[in-house]
């Protein structure tokens, strides 16, 4: 085909993902999913190849190369009909990353054929299961983490199979917000439809086909020629990853992750032999998450100019062992193990291939960090009327600390990695639920020193509005801090405490079940910060005396971080009206 | 007020150029174009009035009227150029700024782990707290500690700023604290810019209404200056009539007004070509327009409904969000000086670097080597190495084949032409998708659309960008290359102003609603018709932003004219054409009145831009590549068509820096204001 043609389809395919993923986060229910962007959409060829997404959220993203593929060959593409839209969020039947990720998969018909496939994907709130968000490290299997939805038809040629919506929706704790929803996820899927189908009828079949298939092959050899210029070796890291901190019996010991990476000529594999067996509690990743936590860090250290789509991933090889934390089996629970281990694997990986690419590693991250879930009757009658909920389930992503970079500090309080949620304005989680914040706010001293310094957390100060309400942290780096690059000293580990009444506050552990809290209550999230690059001896003073300044180090940080002499601490703190 | 037998003068002060028009009180129009001083724009502005004097030969006692539009605040924004400025909050929320919405979802690439997150705008040294707190209805749960205001006030006195913002949480509810706040820093800080959230942008969402204060803030010292040393300036040259500043809403406002909000003045460039696609509109009878712009490093897109411009409420501004009304404009890096390149994997891409104006493209022979979209544009025929810019800047053919031919020719295998043709066709596809996005996201069909083109480079690609989305009709207006310029002339006065509500519709009287609006449209009148309208008919529309409980973002519509008991369905309409559904049975929330007031104050009269011609003959022919190689077309000069020209392609119709390329069944047609008219 001519290159003119393909450029203009290849755009357009790029185009008809961005379209997708705003018609859905302007049309959903939860706060999560609209002004949080927690939401993703894809586009597939006839075969489920992954040949566009959006700017989204790469975990998503990722695992749907192998969801979508699932969902398809589960329903049988030969009962698809035009207008059809599959759900699934189940990762045992249909290959998702965890249960409150939802799929919407719809097959695009042209003159009767499949030509190609969409995707949308959103965090759903509440999905039902033990406590209220969902969001729960401490279940004993998949079953307790929520509905589990098989890939199943949701809308037969764009109407609703009303008996399917009605039991999903219903296992959930506000199904009139999974309603709002599944109608976005379900305009994203109809937009992208429309748009895929029209570029084939413009251009034809045909070349829209041999569009998809250059794209993939233009993008893999984008990709091998990237990987070409890593230095051929075997690079090896290991690390430990804490356990759910559960009940008398419960598996205590920590679990080890490792990887051996191999390189050689114009394609990568990743061995995960070593890693230790799946465990109770929800931080197993399933095959698809451990894909996608390996695809992301091979896109970040490459070239992130490739045009991303599943051919970048042809390069890269994998192997996990069956039953281990990064390749589970049924029935074990997974839910943060998309959100909190997922990333601790980046940092494993970061670390291995730090002697290969020195330039294009960054300092450990705060990893996760997903959540603070709150989940209650919500005690404001004035409040019901006006929101329509009488049940108030919140989930609140939370910012840790990004790593330094081998040229620049990192980042202050931020997504990292594979999560891209936003959070919501404390005006609207106040005016939407029976919570006060009483503070948001930078925490000095949590991004690791380092001749650049890593990114600092934040900390966020609830107080419960709620008259009983369960509260679920998640998080991850409780015990293991992240730790730095090339001498680069390690950031702050992951807080959290609730303080009842006027007692003392007391210490929650990062992975755990849920707590009842009361009003009046306080409750503190502080995910974890960064780690530092390089000796922190040789940061340039202009930039201590500058975090000194912003008050992003404290004056106690000098000596004992950065190895000043006291007479040079004492100088800088004079400088900057410290002293 | 408006002495009609006075000339009036638009200034366009751009990056690179200053564009002037002067139109004279029996609508002859003089145009100039002078070299804009980067380090201080009023020399420019100063000295393109001097030049539209000389080029007259009228007297600046005789001008009465000056349109002044600038990329000023942009640019301050951009190049972190802004006053020093502190932040006030409440106690606990300092580093909300820094924080934002802790996504990345204005990252180029997601998968990029050497990002440069942009700068807080205001330092963390500068951010300071004070005890106060509302909750969220707007009731006092603490009240402003002023011991501690003065602690902040002192220190605020030392540390060298030259504004401040304050931002409390839920003030938009209730500004008695923000009120008192300003007023004590005023006191204490005379020499301060001080300005509070609810007067800028009253509404919840405490990052983005922070984010849009300090950006105020930040403005304040050095637009005021701006403001003084401008009207300074024209005074000086002899002017004493009415001095109006274009605003981001598309609109002139008084130098009072944008003093105190030069939030406004952010789009205060581009939004002067929409008030001149209003006229268009208003002339050809087609209200519903897609306007391109195209320059040199971009190619902007916004869109005219109904002949009114289409507005947003919030902006992304170099990734720091700003909210306040603006034309909705959209950006894409694919302007003339965008770069063309190749892959490794043999992909055409083009930018998002740029050969800007300087090298600028090969074909310009200052040293630029990469092949540029107007290189390309230049070796298929689509401009014109003898004639651009009226022949005096006489471009370099050879310079431009050799770029493409190293470049990109040789690394696809294919001819010169043909790949100049694929950079061509790419461009396209980026700049369709742009006019795409603009209005499929916005719930239009582009098909019902004209397409109005304008900047320098605009003409030579409308016409295949039309009919890629399937459009019936280009217009291109006399001196596309000045567009802005002309907007600033006949713009209207136009003042917004809103305020919140967050009430639940079923709770909310008439009364209240009626009430509100009434305070609004008040306090619109008075500020739109302040410093010299006074008298003038002002035109106000009432607008409401609704959303369903539990969504947290809020359409915004028209009043409805039956009235009260039609806002909901009003609000489901608007949220059924841009979602495809709605939620009967969902409570609806109230978020924000809104009152659009417009003085109909700009230049009705005809525009006679340009001399109309005598002699529709083509002067030349010139070989202009399609798929099957060159082929040779007359071309007619675009100054020598008289009003009533029809001519049918193919054919070239060549203009100052710009051709347009008809197809067979094209016809274009020039109407009476020099308008051409091409229906495809």
């Amino acid at each position: 085909m001519d290159i003119v043609t393909y450029e203009i389809l290849r755009n357009g395919l790029y185009a008809a993902a961005r379209e997708m993923k705003i018609a859905m986060m302007r049309t959903a229910g939860s706060p999560i999913v609209h002004s949080g962007g927690d939401a993703s959409a894809a586009v597939f060829d006839s075969e489920m190849q992954l040949v566009a997404q959006g700017n989204d959220i790469p975990t998503m993203l990722g695992s749907a190369v192998i969801s979508t593929k699932a969902s398809v060959e589960a329903i049988g593409r030969d009962r698809l009909r035009p207008g059809d839209v599959i759900i699934s969020n189940d990762v045992y039947l249909g290959g998702g990353n965890h249960q409150p990720d939802v799929q919407f998969t719809r097959p695009v018909f042209v003159d009767g054929d499949i030509i190609a496939f969409v995707m949308t994907r959103g965090h759903w709130t509440d999905i039902g299961g033990q406590a209220p968000g969902s969001y729960t490290a401490m279940t004993w299997d998949i079953f307790a983490e929520g509905v589990r939805i098989p890939p199943v038809l949701l809308y037969r040629e764009d109407r609703p199979v009303e008996d399917v919506m009605t039991l999903v929706v219903q296992n959930t704790r506000d199904p009139s917000v999974r309603l709002l929803d599944i109608q976005a996820q379900y305009a994203g899927c109809f937009v992208g439809d429309r748009r895929i189908a029209a570029m084939a009828r413009k251009h034809g079949v045909q070349a829209l086909r041999d569009a998809m298939t250059r794209a993939l092959d233009h993008s893999e050899q984008l990709m091998r020629a990237a990987i070409r210029a890593i230095p051929d070796g075997v690079y090896e890291a290991e690390d430990r990853v804490e356990p759910v901190a559960g009940p008398a019996g419960w598996p205590t010991a920590e679990i080890p992750i490792k990887v051996k990476v191999t390189k050689s000529g114009d394609s990568i594999h990743f061995d995960y032999a070593g890693t230790g067996p799946q465990t109770r509690g929800g931080i197993n990743c399933p095959f698809s998450v451990t894909c996608n936590s390996t695809w992301f860090t091979v896109k970040a250290i490459t070239d992130v100019s490739i045009p991303i789509n599943q051919g970048c991933y042809r390069p890269v090889s994998i192997d996990a062992p069956q039953g281990s934390l990064v390749n589970c089996a049924f029935p074990a629970s997974v839910v943060a193990g998309n959100t909190e281990t997922s990333p601790r694997l980046i940092d494993l990986l970061l670390r291995a291939l730090a002697p290969a690419v020195p330039e294009r590693v960054v300092g450990q991250s705060n990893c996760g960090a997903f959540s603070g879930i709150f989940g209650g009757a919500d005690p404001d009658a004035v409040r019901v009327r006006r929101t329509g909920r009488s049940f108030v389930g919140m989930i609140d992503p939370h910012a840790g600390g990004m790593g330094a970079r081998a040229d620049k500090d990192g980042v202050n309080g931020i997504r990292v990695y594979v999560g891209n949620a936003g959070s919501t304005a404390v005006e609207l989680i106040e005016q939407t639920s029976p919570l006060t914040v009483e503070e948001w706010a930078l925490v000095p001293d949590t991004g690791g020193a380092g001749e650049f310094r890593g990114g600092l957390t934040s900390r966020r100060l609830y107080r419960v509005e709620y008259e009983e309400a369960t509260f679920t942290a998640c998080g991850e780096r409780g015990i293991h801090p992240p730790l730095g690059q090339f001498g680069g000293a390690p950031g702050s580990t992951f807080a959290c405490e609730i303080r009842r009444g006027s007692g003392d506050p007391v210490r929650i552990p990062a992975k755990a079940g849920h707590e009842i809290v009361h009003r009046g209550d306080r409750v503190l999230m502080q995910p974890a910060g960064s780690g530092g690059y390089g000796d922190p001896r040789r940061r340039e003073r202009q930039a201590i005396l500058d975090d000194l300044r912003d008050g992003y180090v404290t004056p106690l940080a000098l000596e004992r971080d950065y190895g000043l002499a006291s007479t040079e601490a004492q100088s800088l703190l004079r400088e900057a009206d410290l002293a | 007020m408006y002495r009609k037998a006075t000339a009036r003068v638009g200034i366009d002060v751009g990056g690179t150029f200053t564009d002037v028009v002067l139109v004279t009180a029996e609508g002859e129009v003089h145009t100039a174009k002078v070299p804009t001083t980067p380090a201080d724009r009023v020399i420019g502005a100063v000295a393109g009035f001097r030049r539209i004097l000389e080029i007259s030969g009228l007297p600046a006692s005789s001008v009465g009227f000056i349109g002044h539009g600038s990329t000023m605040a942009t640019n301050m924004v951009v190049e972190g150029t802004g006053a020093p400025s502190a932040l006030v909050t409440t106690r606990g929320f300092r580093d909300i700024l820094e924080l934002r919405r802790i996504a990345r979802h204005d990252r180029a690439d997601l998968y990029d782990l050497s990002f440069s997150n942009p700068k807080p705008l205001v330092p963390r040294r500068h951010r300071f707290e004070v005890t106060e707190r509302l909750n969220h209805r707007g009731e006092v749960m603490l009240p402003l500690d002023m011991a501690d205001l003065e602690k902040v006030a002192e220190e605020i006195a030392t540390s060298g700023v030259q504004a401040v913002a304050i931002c409390f949480l839920h003030s938009f509810l209730n500004p008695e604290h923000e009120r008192a706040a300003a007023a004590l820093l005023s006191a204490r800080l005379p020499n301060c810019f001080v300005t509070a959230s609810h007067e800028i942008n009253p509404e919840m969402g405490e990052y983005e209404r922070t984010s849009s204060t300090v950006m105020n803030a930040m403005l304040g010292p050095v637009c005021a200056r701006y403001i003084r040393n401008l009207g300074g300036g024209f005074a000086d040259a002899g002017f004493n009539g009415e001095l109006l500043f274009m605003t981001s809403n598309g609109g002139l406002a008084h130098a009072d007004l944008v003093a105190a909000r030069p939030v406004l003045l952010l789009e205060s460039g581009p939004a002067g070509g929409v008030s001149a696609a209003l006229r268009v509109c208003e002339r050809i009878g087609s209200p519903d327009l897609i306007l391109g712009d195209m320059g040199g490093t971009t190619f902007d897109v916004s869109l005219v409904r109904g002949a009114r411009p289409e507005l947003r409420t919030s902006s992304l501004l170099h990734s720091y969000t700003v909210r306040a009304p603006s034309i909705d404009i959209d950006s894409i890096g694919a302007g003339g000086g965008s770069i063309a390149w190749i892959d490794a994997g043999g992909g055409v891409r083009i930018g998002p670097q740029s050969a800007g104006a300087d090298p600028g493209p090969a074909c310009y022979g200052r040293g630029g080597a990469r092949p540029t979209v107007t290189d390309c544009n230049l070796v298929l025929g689509y401009l014109d190495p003898e004639t651009f810019l009226e022949g005096s800047f006489r471009l370099d053919l050879e310079a431009a084949r050799e770029a493409i031919r190293v470049h990109l020719a040789e690394p696809l295998g294919i001819g010169i032409p043909e790949a100049a043709g694929t950079v061509r066709a790419v461009a396209n596809a980026l700049m369709a998708q742009a006019m795409r996005l603009m209005t499929v996201e916005r719930g239009h069909d582009p098909r019902e659309f004209t397409y109005l083109c304008c900047g320098g480079a605009g003409p030579v690609h409308a016409i295949d960008l039309a009919r890629e989305l399937e459009m019936r009709r280009v217009v291109v207006p006399p001196a596309p290359g000045l567009f802005s310029a002309v907007g600033m002339v006949v713009a209207d006065r136009q003042v917004d102003r809103q305020a919140a509500l967050e009430r639940e519709l079923s709770g909310l009287a008439e009364s209240e609603i009626e009430q509100g609006f009434k305070e609004l449209e008040a306090d619109t009148r008075k500020v739109l018709l302040a410093g010299g309208a006074e008298g003038v008919d002002a035109v106000l529309q009432r607008r409401l932003d609704c959303r369903y409980a539990g969504q947290p973002d809020s359409i915004s519509f028209e009043f409805p004219d039956q009235g009260y008991a039609a806002i909901r369905a009003a609000f489901e309409g608007a949220h059924r054409r841009l979602w495809n559904f709605d939620k009967p049975d969902q409570p609806v929330i109230v978020n924000n009145l809104r009152v659009e007031g417009r003085a109909p104050t700009g230049w009705r009269g005809d525009l006679r831009l340009a001399p109309s011609g005598s002699a529709p003959e083509p002067w030349r022919e010139r070989a202009v590549f399609a798929q099957d190689g060159y082929r040779r077309l007359p071309v007619y000069r675009r100054s020598d068509l008289p009003v009533g020209t029809v001519l049918p392609g193919p054919i070239v119709i060549e203009e100052q820096s710009s051709s347009i390329l008809l197809g067979e069944n094209d016809t274009a047609r020039v109407d009476d204001a020099l308008n051409l008219l091409i229906d495809l």
